[in-house]
């Protein structure tokens, strides 16, 4: 109690600049890295688990081949393309959060832009690696890489997405070179470890006038660049499907239909690891309800975008009924997918939608509830994507095993494909256990510009 | 009990039971087969027979596989016999007239081909028969584009003119023949000739403009399936527009469409170029703290 007096007259004695060195040496004490606690190595004490077992599945399929898997001649696409499409959609989230909020002058989304870089690195890294699971062996990456084809819309993935993940990497790390100058100041609360990575990373930064021009300009130009490569990697992402003659892929209105898909999956993670952050690092201050309540706004118009995409592209097909896609429609409607795509289209889309619509739902829980919702229904949404179409293909199936016209993964599959997910959220735990996921410097910089 | 009532009813009980195990024992009914034999001769070379087996089921024929047929010529015994065929799926199956049957077949100007199927667990015995005379076709092209069958039977021992058979004169085609004009047939005169116009100028040839034809005589009582080619230069010149060495979508790599060359490598190039250009915005920066 008396504590407590003493250090409000010393405020009240301060000078103003005193005051806030004192704001600001509070606001980069709250958001510093923190150090794990018990919670946190449980944490990743699962994700590195998982990974092991992922890891362990991954052996046996390069010893056995992809005869482990349950993919046939028919279902040759299976949980590793619909993840892969999973996490290419999620990495949208890097271009909206930074690169178009920051280009609009949206200011709110400061405190996000961190937890939006760092989930877009982390999953176009394990896009990258589950699309060369799916390949079997590992090197005919190299043959891809060797022998592809510039016509084809493999090669223009490949291409896209190395472009995507370094333009990602870029405009993680050009952000972050104040904050590393601030992260060298606090020794101690780094390690030694730790400070010597910093130094290596970042101890060139200086925060002269110049530098921070470059800076700038820099951001801005990776911004403008983003956006369409963002846009390019998940047309050129659809554009494997509908290049492909077949039900349910024969579509013009695919490329689009990713864009508005990955822009919902993307922000449903972003409000989830807000959410998550904010619990376990105490940043109430700074990811506020209204933040939440601005998040959601976005979630529910990007999910009645999506919806209304998806019944474009699911009632006209429906109307005509054409004979040659009757069979893959009535499976998804009716028939043996038809539980998965009626969770996919109520739990990630129509229900968000409603809970979005009321002003309670857009408080933290309800919509971290509804983050977790879309972001599994948009992973459903993408193994309905890929596999019934290759189910049903044009011209009926003869002479094969009974299993052939059937798929579900086998235990390599889950192993693999659950590593992988493991994996973001290990590279996200990691990534944020090094560096602060509010960015500091651009937090203190509002507020010096708030308090003038 | 008396004897003579244990022998009743001992025979009692064999009435009362023999129905009913004959009603067990007896053998499902066998089906019946259809056995056809047909005769071709191609370029007046070795003749060979055709079977084909079907059998009547809920008022449609079906073809009947896998059933064994033995062949023989004019008579049932080892000396004519001509071969062992299995139908296929189609229930089909041939056999060229073998050289051990050569002195059979000399003795003789008609021939009568036997076929037999001896049944299985599901078919009873079967069996077809085909009588042939002994006959040849040629064929003649004159040099004012038209065309001459010439059907011959041997009587005796020599080849004679046959009148009023029904010949086809063709150009072959890769599935099936077409009529040199609009007339379908054409029937021998008395010198067994049958001519007919060719009228298929334009149709396309090899890279040479030969065009295959053909005369033939198809399911004749008397003589079977005959028939006879000539290749002739009557043809367009077929030259074929091979595209697979141009540039397309769906050519090797380094075939790919200029285009699509000059819009791939102008976007990468243009993109990267931006992001090499910040790589190197990055190293200014750097030699700017150290200036520091």
């Amino acid at each position: 109690m008396e504590n407590s007096t003493i250090k409000e007259k010393i405020v009240k004695d301060m000078l103003p600049t005193d005051a806030a060195a004192i704001r600001e040496e509070k606001i980069i004490q709250d958001l510093l890295p923190q150090r794990f606690g018990k919670w946190g190595y449980i944490w990743v004490g699962i994700l590195v688990a998982i990974c092991l077992v992922g890891m362990f599945a991954y052996y046996r399929q390069l010893r056995y081949g992809l005869a482990v898997t349950s993919m046939r001649d028919y279902a040759s696409w299976g949980i590793y393309i619909s993840n892969f499409v999973f996490f290419v959609a999620i990495s949208l989230v890097g271009s909206l959060i930074t690169a178009v909020f920051r280009l609009a002058g949206v200011h709110w989304s400061t405190p996000l832009t961190r937890i939006a870089e760092v989930i877009a690195v982390a999953a176009i890294i394990f896009a990258s690696i589950i699309i060369i699971v799916d390949m079997g062996s590992p090197e005919r990456f190299y043959f891809l890489v060797i022998y592809g084809r510039v016509q084809s819309p493999i090669i223009w993935d490949v291409i896209v997405i190395t472009t995507y993940f370094f333009i990602s990497i870029l405009l993680l790390y050009y952000p972050l070179l104040p904050d590393i100058k601030i992260l060298l100041r606090y020794k101690e609360n780094a390690g030694k470890r730790l400070y010597k990575f910093y130094g290596f990373i970042g101890s060139f930064w200086k925060g002269t006038h110049k530098q921070y021009l470059l800076s700038k300009k820099a951001i801005n130009v990776l911004c403008i660049t983003i956006i369409p490569v963002a846009f390019s990697i998940h047309t050129v992402t659809s554009w494997l499907f509908a290049t492909t003659y077949r039900p349910g892929w024969d579509s013009t209105n695919f490329g689009a239909y990713f864009i508005a898909g990955a822009f919902l999956v993307g922000a449903g993670a972003v409000v989830v690891a807000m959410y998550v952050f904010r619990k376990a690092d105490h940043l109430e201050k700074y990811i506020t309800e209204d933040h939440f309540e601005k998040m959601g706004r976005i979630l529910v118009l990007l999910a009645l975008l999506y919806l209304y995409f998806n019944v474009n592209e699911f009632l006209t097909p429906y109307f005509k009924m054409k004979e040659s896609e009757r069979a893959y429609l009535n499976g998804l409607f009716t028939g043996d997918f038809a539980p998965v795509f009626w969770f996919a289209i109520l739990v990630g889309m129509i229900f968000p939608i409603i809970i979005l619509l009321f002003k309670k739902g857009r408080k933290p829980l309800p919509v971290f509830i509804v983050g977790i919702m879309v972001v599994v229904g948009a992973w459903f949404k993408r193994y309905l994507i890929v596999t019934p179409t290759l189910l049903h293909p044009f011209l009926p199936m003869h002479d094969v095993p009974a299993n052939y016209h059937h798929y579900f993964p086998s235990w390599e599959e889950w192993a693999i494909t659950m590593g992988s997910l493991a994996g973001v959220c290990l590279v996200i735990t990691v990534l944020t256990r090094i560096f602060p996921i509010i960015p500091i410097q651009e937090t203190l910089n509002e507020q010096h510009e708030t308090a003038k | 009990m008396k004897p003579l009532n244990k022998i009743c009813i001992g025979l009692l009980s064999i009435i009362l039971i023999f129905p009913y195990f004959e009603a067990f024992s007896q053998a499902a009914e066998k089906g019946d087969l259809n056995v056809a034999v047909s005769y071709f001769i191609t370029n007046n070379k070795v003749p060979y027979l055709q079977v084909k087996v079907n059998t009547k089921v809920k008022g449609k024929f079906i073809n009947v596989g896998d059933i064994p047929v033995k062949l023989f010529l004019d008579k049932d015994s080892t000396g004519t016999f001509i071969g062992n065929v299995t139908t296929n799926e189609k229930g089909e199956a041939s056999a060229y007239i073998p050289t051990s049957v050569k002195a059979e077949w000399a003795t003789s100007i008609k021939h009568t081909f036997l076929a037999t199927f001896d049944g299985n667990k599901k078919y009873g015995p079967a069996k077809g028969d085909l009588t042939v005379a002994r006959a040849k076709i040629l064929i003649d092209a004159g040099s004012d584009k038209t065309v001459t069958a010439s059907v011959f039977e041997l009587k005796d021992t020599t080849w004679t003119p046959v009148k009023g058979v029904e010949v086809i004169l063709a150009v072959r085609r890769m599935d099936s023949d077409l009529p040199i004009n609009e007339t379908p047939t054409f029937t021998t005169d008395s010198t067994g000739k049958a001519s007919g116009d060719f009228k298929r100028d334009s149709i396309p040839g090899d890279s040479k403009g030969n065009i295959t034809l053909v005369a033939k005589i198809v399911d004749n009582d008397q003589y079977g399936n005959l028939l006879i080619e000539k290749t002739m230069p009557w043809g367009a010149k077929f030259v074929p527009v091979n595209n697979f060495n141009e540039r397309s979508l769906f050519a090797t790599r380094n075939k790919a469409p200029v285009w699509i060359l000059i819009i791939a490598y102008s976007i990468a190039i243009s993109v990267w170029s931006v992001l090499i250009m910040l790589v190197f915005n990055l190293l200014r920066i750097r030699k700017l703290g150290r200036e520091v």
